[in-house]
């Protein structure tokens, strides 16, 4: 079975650099990091990741321009995104399922088996929606 | 020994006639007459400027003076003194006109005997006597009348005018006393006056004590108006019968002007120092609202900025601690870690993290605790709710419960998990307040809030007020209190009495935010019997469920 791609796109690099090094010593992943949200969309069409984490507030392009081209791109669509926020609470990402706004999130600071039950679940959730 | 003798001058140029009234003026054992005998009238002049005589019996027909002349020139010489004048039997007529010219009495030549005599002079002398005093009274009584600025009068049983003063006259505008005599009141004054004056006299005349001090308006017909303090005493003559009146009365206009002037003054100043007073009031009143809601908007902009702050803190506080507690995972699981520290090192680090990410999680909470999501709840099943998620932790701290949850109770309109947060930091306080066990009650109830309750309220203006209907939640504990000193903090932010790491300061602070949103109220108090009551209050819209 192949290692789960995924990228992380968020502007802090000590953060990308230690989930990439947890992720990768967790499970099987293969994690690449992106700092930059206007080069997220090339990180992810060289990269093809089976799942995007994505940080909201970044300075240049914020998270939520980087969905709006992710959506645009046929080829990219269908990839599951999940937000990083430091600004939503744990109990408001518990309240609504972890879904706000029709996407998944991840309140920040997160433990690492937080996180990787959040990525297994969309993983999941994706295999059962192309399975379709 | 003083000399009691009568001295007496006789004026006679008839010698026998001398010699027979000196015989019988002799045999009067007492008093003893001293009697000097002049012949004329010029030595009897000459006799009364050298010496002093009681009386004087005087002929008017001398050598050198005839007729009333003669008494005229003996007056002039000495003014008091007592004259008895002794006539022919055929001047009767000018005996009576030396009497009324001032002679005390006069004698007829033949007819006077030894025993008259001596009689006739005493009498002489006493009447003299008795109209010098006369005199002087008539003097003394005039002068009062006359002189004195009060205004004096007599009046008979009908209150008619007998006598008045000068005073009174020239009140009256009357040139002459007289011209009142036989007038009445109602001549001079309007009915106003002259019917109550009228009344008082005859009472005065009915009962016969006077009236001391009245005070009267006096009311004129060209409608000027004085006062007079007035005295009435009931006239009587000389057997005691009441026969009028008399009185003084005294003008008291001006000082019952100043008097009314000063009652006006003294009822405007009250009216001022009253409109001073409420002045004083309004403005300590506005004082003390202006400075409650300075207070209020200091609270306000405090909150504001805190608000601010936390969302601030928030993005900027987690990524660090992201990156930190993503670092400590990793290097939990590194073989690199030989060093038998490391574990406990890196547990410290990640506890630390935890507290950093609850203080800013507290305060988001708080900057968060703007907008409410309302809808109709019953409190009890809100209650309900927030045990079990504290079940665990009231078991842990062996802390026993009781629940007296009313029935029927209206619903409220809540954010119900916000009212939940509010209600689970009051228990955990509870139960952090009881470390050795204790004992939780919680009450629910309605009730109508009594005039004591007033002015509870919140500083978004939402008042509970007297007449309202709340509902009430009651949660107490038997913990160790909070000290007195403490407990006016104990909603500011960042206020807490947890050891660090165990609160963060905020937990009370947004439960009062929390409640204050929904228009309601919290408050925190010792119980007496120990421990801590802490009452929350929202408005409902009746007693019945809604």
């Amino acid at each position: 079975m192949n290692k789960k791609r995924i990228l992380i796109v968020d502007d802090e690099v000590s953060f990308t650099r230690l989930v990439k090094l947890n992720l990768e010593q967790a499970g099987d992943y293969e994690v690449r990091t992106e700092s930059n949200g206007a080069l997220a969309v090339s990180a992810a069409m060289a990269f093809k990741p089976d799942l995007i984490l994505l940080d909201n507030i970044m300075p240049d392009l914020d998270g939520g321009d980087v969905i709006a081209r992710l959506k645009s791109n046929a080829s990219l669509k269908d990839i599951p995104v999940v937000f990083l926020t430091a600004t939503v609470r744990k109990q408001e990402v518990d309240a609504r399922g972890g879904v706000i706004g029709g996407f998944p999130f991840v309140a920040k600071p997160v433990t690492v088996s937080a996180l990787v039950v959040c990525i297994e679940e969309n993983l999941k959730n994706r295999q059962v929606r192309s399975e379709k | 020994m003083e000399d009691t003798s009568i001295k007496a001058l006789l004026v006679e140029d008839n010698m026998e006639y001398a010699g027979l009234l000196r015989g019988f003026l002799a045999d009067t054992p007492f008093p003893r007459f001293d009697l000097t005998h002049v012949e004329h009238l010029e030595k009897a002049l000459q006799l009364l400027k050298e010496r002093v005589f009681n009386i004087i019996l005087l002929d008017l027909n001398l050598p050198d003076s005839r007729g009333l002349t003669t008494l005229d020139q003996i007056k002039a010489q000495a003014p008091g003194m007592p004259v008895v004048v002794l006539t022919g039997l055929d001047d009767r007529m000018l005996s009576l006109e030396a009497v009324r010219k001032g002679a005390q009495d006069y004698l007829v030549k033949g007819q006077i005997d030894a025993r008259m005599l001596p009689r006739v002079m005493r009498y002489a002398i006493e009447r003299k006597h008795i109209e010098e005093v006369l005199v002087e009274e008539r003097y003394l009584l005039h002068s009062l009348l006359d002189y004195v600025p009060d205004n004096i009068y007599f009046k008979d049983l009908d209150s008619r005018f007998i006598r008045i003063n000068k005073q009174m006259a020239e009140l009256f505008g009357l040139n002459d006393p007289a011209k009142a005599v036989g007038k009445t009141d109602f001549d001079f004054f309007t009915k106003d006056h002259a019917k109550p004056a009228y009344e008082d006299e005859q009472r005065v005349i009915k009962s016969g004590r006077p009236l001391v001090n009245i005070e009267e308006k006096e009311t004129w017909p060209d409608g000027r108006e004085t006062w007079v303090s007035t005295t009435k005493v009931p006239l009587r003559d000389n057997h005691a019968r009441i026969i009028g009146t008399f009185g003084v009365s005294r003008d008291i206009t001006s000082r019952k002007q100043a008097e009314q002037q000063l009652k006006k003054t003294n009822e405007e100043l009250a009216r001022s120092e009253k409109a001073l007073r409420e002045t004083m009031q309004n403005l300590k009143t506005s004082h003390e609202e202006l400075k409650h809601a300075q207070m209020q908007i200091l609270q306000a902009e405090k909150m504001e900025s805190v608000g601010r702050l936390a969302a601030g803190v928030a993005h900027e506080v987690k990524n660090p601690l992201a990156i930190i507690q993503m670092g400590i995972e990793y290097l939990s699981r590194s073989p690199l870690s030989g060093n038998e520290n490391m574990p406990i090192v890196l547990k410290d680090m990640w506890n630390a993290i935890q507290r950093a990410d609850s203080i800013v999680r507290g305060l988001v909470d708080f900057s968060a605790s703007r907008e409410l999501d309302l809808k109709v709840e019953d409190m009890n099943d809100v209650i309900d709710q927030s045990l079990l998620l504290v079940r665990h932790e009231l078991l842990k701290s062996r802390v026993a419960m009781i629940k007296t949850l009313g029935i029927n109770l209206p619903h409220v309109r809540l954010d119900k998990n916000r009212v939940q947060q509010v209600l689970v930091n009051t228990i955990m306080n509870a139960t952090h307040a009881m470390p050795n066990g204790g004992m939780l009650t919680i009450r629910t109830y309605t009730r109508k809030l009594a005039e004591i309750d007033q002015d509870v309220g919140d500083r978004t203006g939402n008042r509970l007020r007297a007449g309202d209907y709340v509902l009430v939640t009651e949660i107490d504990d038997t913990g160790t209190g909070i000290p007195d000193d403490k407990i006016s903090k104990i909603f500011d932010p960042f206020y807490t009495t947890k050891a660090t790491g165990k609160g963060t300061g905020l937990g009370l602070t947004v439960s009062k935010k929390i409640i204050e949103l929904h228009g309601g109220t919290i408050d925190i108090r010792n119980r007496r019997v120990g421990g801590v009551s802490v009452t929350i209050m929202f408005k409902t819209s009746g007693r019945q469920p809604v």
